[in-house]
């Protein structure tokens, strides 16, 4: 709401002979510039017709800005209407932007004229002449308006700073004669900072403060003082505060001075008072006497006092306040907010019912009565088995609020299903709160099989194909145990406490053997190191893979070091023997195809059941084509040799060789394109 | 002082920086040369905008000094001979100041231009070949009998066109003009006058009746709007005026009221 009175925001406008320039030097600037004699009459035309169009949407714009950032006088609140009309004068301001709009039609007609012109110019001469002619008139229909521009910036500068006020928020409004008190009070209650000078008329101006109270945001309004005369004779100033009274809907504190310090006697402030009192109608009004400090209300002549009180009496509160020490202040601010939020409130309560909710619903709902096409009746359709079961069910109530003292569990659940009859299966919840604590949920009873019987049957389960109950070892248990009492007389026998000692002989020699396992290893890796190249260079993936890791190979190698291999001690290697291995697989593939080795029967001794999905099976794919080549290992190492070295003047020289991928262009274009001058087909 | 007048309230309650005159001072004598230093370092469009605006203010400020000068000059002038003077009139000078002789020397400039005043005098031949334009016609655009007038004219109310095939001359639409700009050469007022006729166009008899307009052309105008009467006291509504432009570069006719 206070965003929609801030006129902070409305462009600066510039002034005539400013616009002028901008707006010239802004069609200099973006539209072209080079235009020839010798071009195309058409394009001529066009290049000039662009200029004035340009100058004019320029102008257009600048003006429709001008005319629609200013707030128009019926559109905002009256306040803000009657506050302009007073400051800027309603006339005036009208005619200015009004004005403005009269320009830029004109504006448009005379670019509209001149390119109409513009077509009948037969040289760049006349068509140069009639662009000049034409960007002339324009701006000089600014120039005219010379003196409105300058008003409206002088309007701009002056809206942009007036305190924004929000009309329709909780306001306090302080009025009395100047030099009273009432910029001493807004200092007081909000953080206004308002000049506070000895002389009358300090305050020219609206002024505003906000203030927190009841942790609501209260807005206090401090106007310029009034003087008790007819409202013709008002000045500016005046009007300013007389328009925020008679149109802000907000608590008034009618600020008195009691010591009669202002030189106004308290018969002449009532006066006043009653004078402007037209203007709180239907508003909270309460008088602040202030500057107690000086003189108080006990103090007071009689007739003075009895003037007071009458008017006390009238119902309008009278709060004894001294801005100096700040006695009263706050209570008069309390007793002020308090019954604006009263009025507020009440008045919220009364729009809501005269609009009230439900009335307004009503008289939105539109209920359609189509207009009977003929004499038939068209009464709604009732199914005829309904009528005999209402009545049923009507007895089967009657019947329950008969028996309802005895009232059983069953009869509850009954009453859960009142609209069900018997026939009807009953829900699992209903079943639940009948048997209570016995219930078990049970979800096969409602199996549809073929055979009922086989309804509780257990299902076995199965995972990937396997079932579960072939896996379970019903005499787990008992093997568990004899092996734990094996354990535990193994224990007792002291089968174990052997082998802790280190120092006898066994033990010794083992070390031994390890320290020479242990030099033989770095010999190795040595001659490793060596020969590395030759090493990186072995043949394919297949030999190498078969080469290692076989058992019989760790059971030699190891053997020559000295250990003996029990093949019972080498269980990990012994399975992963068992494995099928790759390079085993394809040689044997390859000696034997017509019997695929993954068909042969494995002896029963190795077979173990393989869990989970079965391995899918590889196609079978031929050897390498250099193994397919030579068969022969020799002969093929032998051939890699002789390969290598053909290879290897061209790879030192990094150049293109036989493996090289190339793509031969069989029909060049040179040779095939044009004519046949130079050359033949296949040469040129 | 208004609530949101930030830079005033803080002026007048802290006064403004203690060096301001001496800094005001300073911009105002280096003012001149900043000045000369743009005008030598501008380019292109704004140099032109630039200097022509301090032309035209360097043009204001020597006539003002020269008034002034003129007003504070007191010299004397010669009185002549008007025959014999009395002895107590001998040595006596008529004192004036420069704005009077100035004034007398304009006066009688202006006398002096009276003499001619017809406003345009000497008008510029306009040809055929500048006025009208060949349109090709026929079948296969052979024939070249037909003529557009490239001028502004004016056409008549109740003028109809000739059908197509006989109509030699094409005044086209856009060129046609109904009003002029009108001034009065005593009361120096312009108005917007409805043009009657198109008296005499001195180029050629055929552009007169064509009611083609070029500079110089008479034409009458309505002039009923200014209420102007003759010495009998009857109404004048038509009156000749001479135009001072050429229409069909300017877009509008400007002419001046004969009286």
């Amino acid at each position: 709401m206070t965003s929609m009175y801030n006129f902070k925001r409305i462009t600066v406008v510039p002034n005539a002979s400013e616009l002028k320039d901008v707006v010239l030097s802004k069609t200099q600037r973006k539209t072209p510039t080079v235009v020839h004699r010798q071009y195309s009459i058409g394009r001529i035309r066009a290049f000039y017709a662009r200029k004035i169009k340009f100058l004019q949407q320029t102008l257009h714009d600048k003006l429709t800005q001008i005319i629609n950032e200013f707030p128009k006088m019926e559109e905002i609140h009256p306040f803000y209407s009657d506050l302009m009309n007073i400051l800027y004068d309603r006339d005036h301001y009208k005619i200015a932007l009004g004005q403005m709009n009269t320009a830029r039609h004109l504006i448009d007609g005379i670019a509209r004229e001149y390119v109409r012109l513009m077509k009948y110019a037969d040289s760049l001469y006349r068509c140069k002449m009639l662009k000049r002619a034409a960007l002339g008139r324009m701006v000089k229909l600014l120039k005219r308006q010379k003196s409105s521009f300058e008003y409206l910036e002088q309007v701009r500068q002056h809206l942009s700073r007036l305190p924004s006020i929000d009309p329709s928020t909780r306001t306090l409004i302080l009025c009395g004669f100047p030099n009273v008190g009432k910029s001493s009070f807004i200092n007081n209650v909000t953080r206004a900072d308002v000049e506070v000078q000895p002389y009358a008329f300090t305050t020219k101006a609206l002024y505003v403060g906000h203030l927190d109270y009841r942790f609501l945001r209260w807005q206090v309004i401090d106007t310029p003082g009034i003087l008790d005369q007819p409202l013709e004779d008002r000045n500016t100033i005046e009007m300013q505060a007389v328009t925020a009274l008679a149109h802000l809907k907000a608590s008034v504190l009618f600020m008195m001075d009691v010591s009669e310090q202002c030189d106004r006697t308290i018969e002449e402030q009532l006066h006043l008072f009653e004078s402007i009192r037209p203007l709180f109608a239907n508003k909270p009004v309460l008088i602040g006497l202030n500057k107690v400090d000086i003189r108080h209300r006990g103090d007071l002549p009689a007739e003075k006092a009895a003037l007071l009180d009458q008017l006390e009496k009238e119902g309008i509160p009278i709060v004894e306040t001294s801005t100096l020490t700040q006695e009263g202040v706050m209570s008069l601010r309390d007793r002020a907010c308090d019954e604006l939020l009263a009025q507020r409130v009440e008045a919220k309560i009364q729009a809501k019912k005269i609009t009230n909710i439900e009335d307004s619903v009503l008289n939105r709902v539109f209920v359609a009565y189509p207009a009977p096409r003929d004499e038939k009746v068209r009464a709604p359709f009732v199914p005829p088995g309904l009528a005999a079961k209402r009545a049923a069910k009507k007895l089967a109530a009657e019947n329950a609020m008969d028996v309802d003292d005895v009232e059983t569990v069953g009869a509850s659940a009954g009453a859960v299903s009142e609209f069900r009859d018997e026939n009807m299966r009953r829900l699992e919840r209903e079943i639940e709160l009948a048997m209570e604590d016995d219930y078990i949920l049970d979800l096969k009873k409602h199996y549809m099989l073929k055979n009922p019987d086989e309804k509780y049957d257990i299902v076995p389960e199965i995972w990937e194909g396997h079932n579960l109950a072939d896996f379970v070892d019903p005499e787990i248990q008992q093997k568990l145990e004899s092996l734990l009492k094996e354990e535990e007389l193994l224990e007792q026998a002291g089968e174990y406490e052997s082998d802790l000692d280190s120092d006898d002989e066994e033990t010794k020699e083992k070390m031994a053997l390890a320290l020479q396992i242990r030099e033989k290893e770095k010999l190795l890796t040595l001659e490793h190191t060596v020969n590395k190249r030759i090493a990186g260079r072995v043949g394919s993936r297949v030999h190498t893979r078969k080469r290692e890791r076989s058992m019989s190979r760790l059971e030699h190698e190891l053997g020559e070091l000295g250990v003996d291999i029990d093949t019972k001690k080498m269980k990990n290697l012994q399975g992963q023997c068992a494995k099928p291995q790759l390079g085993k697989k394809v040689c044997s593939r390859r000696s034997s195809i017509s019997s695929p080795p993954l068909l042969q029967p494995r002896p029963i001794a190795n077979e173990r059941m393989k869990v989970g999905r079965a391995r899918s099976l590889s196609a079978v794919r031929p050897a390498p084509r250099d193994e397919l080549a030579f068969p022969d290992e020799e002969k093929r190492a032998h051939v890699d040799k002789l390969r290598t070295k053909a290879m290897r003047g061209l790879r030192r020289e990094a150049k293109k060789g036989e493996a090289d991928r190339h793509v031969y262009d069989l029909k060049p274009k040179h040779l095939f394109c044009g004519k046949r001058g130079n050359g033949k087909t296949d040469w040129r | 002082m208004p609530q949101n007048e930030h830079i005033e309230l803080h002026r007048k309650r802290h006064g403004r920086r203690l060096d301001y005159e001496e800094r005001q001072r300073k911009k105002l004598a280096r003012a001149a040369h900043d000045r000369s230093q743009m005008a030598k370092t501008l380019r292109g469009h704004k140099a032109k905008l630039y200097h022509k605006k301090r032309y035209s203010e360097k043009v204001e400020m020597r006539k003002l000094l020269k008034q002034h000068e003129e007003k504070e000059q007191k010299n004397t002038m010669e009185q002549p001979d008007k025959g014999a003077v009395p002895a107590y009139l001998l040595d006596r000078q008529q004192q004036t100041t420069g704005t009077v002789l100035s004034n007398m020397i304009k006066q009688k400039r202006k006398q002096k231009a009276g003499k001619f005043n017809v406003p345009i005098p000497q008008v510029r031949a306009v040809s055929d070949a500048e006025a009208f334009k060949v349109v090709k016609t026929g079948k296969t655009n052979r024939k070249g009998w037909k003529r557009m007038v490239t001028k502004v004219t004016f056409v008549g109310e109740s003028f109809t066109r000739k059908p197509a095939k006989f109509e030699r001359f094409i005044r086209p639409m856009g060129l046609r003009f109904k009003k002029a700009h009108v001034t009065h050469p005593e009361l120096q007022t312009t108005f917007h006058l409805p043009i009657v006729g198109v008296k005499k166009n001195p180029s050629s008899q055929m552009y007169t009746s064509l009611g083609v307009i070029t500079k110089g052309t008479i034409i009458e105008v309505n002039v009923s709007e200014l209420g102007m009467v003759t010495q009998g006291g009857k109404v004048v509504w038509g009156k000749f005026a001479q135009v001072t432009n050429n229409p069909e570069n300017d877009g509008c006719i400007n002419a001046v009221l004969l009286i």
